[in-house]
Order: C-alpha cells, then sequence, then structure tokens
C-alpha cells in the first residue's frame, strides 16, 4: 500500500480523474473531499462491503430455496396488495 | 430465441431484453449481462439471471409493488427520465424473515438496457427491510 502523507487543503489524484483533498482534521477524524467522473461510485468502505455480503447472501439463499417456498411467499404478497 | 436455464428449467429471452451491467452487481462481477425472467407462479417476483454465470440470479421485485412511496432518488428533485428499479429479495421459508434491499436498488434505463445497482449513502431505505408485517 502507498503511504503518502499530506496537510489540509492538499490533494491526491489517482488516475488522471480522481482527486482527493484533505478538507479537514480533528482528533483522530479526517475529513476528505472526493472528485471523480460521475460513473465512478465512491463509497465508504463499510457499506460496501455490507452490501456485497449482502448480495451475495441473497445469491446463494435463490438458489437453495425450494420453489414451494418461493411461491408460497409470491402468494402472500399477491394476497397483501389486494387487501 | 435464446434460452436460460433456472432451476432446470428453460426459459426463453430475446437478445433485445438482455440487460448490461458495465460493472455487474456489487460484488458479483459476472453479472454484466442479465436478463429478467417472470413467472406467473411467482408474480410479483422475477429472477434476474446472469448469462454468464448460471449460479449467479436473485429474486428482485419492483419495491413500490410492496413498499409504496419508495423513491430512491427523491424525483420531486431530481428531473430525470423513468428508470425501472428493482430491489434484491433475501428470501426466507418464514415470510416474516424475508428482508428487500431497499438501501442498494438495482436501477435500469428502460431506453437503453443498461443497470446498475446503486448505493444510497445516508439514507433512510435499509439493507435488509422486513415485508410490512399486517
Amino acid at each position: 500500500m502507498l503511504v503518502l502523507s499530506r496537510r489540509v487543503g492538499q490533494k491526491i489524484i489517482i488516475g488522471n480523474e480522481v482527486t482527493i483533498e484533505i478538507v479537514s482534521v480533528s482528533g483522530d477524524g479526517v475529513r476528505i473531499g472526493i472528485s471523480a467522473p460521475s460513473e465512478t461510485s465512491v463509497h465508504r468502505y463499510e457499506v460496501f462491503t455490507e452490501i456485497q455480503v449482502a448480495n451475495k447472501a441473497a445469491e446463494l439463499i435463490s438458489n437453495q430455496v425450494e420453489d414451494d417456498v418461493l411461491e408460497n411467499l409470491a402468494a402472500h404478497i399477491r394476497t397483501k396488495q389486494k387487501s | 430465441m435464446p434460452v436460460i436455464n433456472i432451476k432446470e428449467k428453460e426459459y426463453t429471452y430475446s437478445e433485445g431484453d438482455v440487460i448490461s451491467f458495465a460493472e455487474g452487481l456489487i460484488g458479483l462481477p459476472d453479472m454484466r449481462r442479465a436478463v429478467l425472467i417472470s413467472m406467473n407462479e411467482l408474480e410479483p417476483f422475477r429472477w434476474l439471471a446472469s448469462l454468464e454465470s448460471e449460479s449467479t440470479r436473485f429474486i428482485v421485485v419492483d419495491p413500490n409493488l410492496i413498499f409504496s412511496g419508495y423513491d430512491p432518488f427523491d424525483s420531486s428533485i431530481k428531473n430525470s427520465s423513468p428508470v425501472q428499479t428493482l430491489a434484491i429479495v433475501k428470501v426466507s421459508s418464514d415470510w416474516q424473515k424475508t428482508t428487500i434491499n431497499l438501501r442498494a436498488p438495482i436501477v435500469i434505463d428502460p431506453a437503453t438496457n443498461r443497470g446498475s445497482q446503486q448505493i444510497l449513502s445516508d439514507s433512510q431505505y435499509q439493507f435488509a427491510e422486513v415485508l410490512p408485517q399486517n
């Protein structure tokens, strides 16, 4: 991993288009400004991994679930929609 | 017509139905080309099935059918063209434990059939929202 030292107001550039600016530092907290093309997604790492885990779990369960469980669940939702 | 196998049954689709996810889904890079498969007995659920990996598929649902008023992108502010929104369902044999990912919806542009999974940051919507319990 590349480790760089920066001061408040200084930036880092990744590739040609992504810049990261140290906005402020307070105690052990750092505020970071990120400029990136709109098609580049930027997320807090924990949120990203949480969704990764959720996607994998949903994929696994979708493949393992019995047809009748799915059909019963769908029927339950259809009943709710009508009521 | 090309066919896709889901749980040992064949379903046909047309090339025009293929949805492309340039980045795959989050944590699932095998989801770059996929199709939505409807089955009467599963309505309102549908399968979102990868054309690249037979085991990569999900149960999805239009979240608005279950959570009316679901508006992840605040359409009153963002005046953009209508998109199709789908949410991934994590099925449980106990319907009360079935959850829907409202925090990371799949968004598809019907004009181009391009899709992506969006993460709503700082949102009230949950990764694992339970079905309405009454």
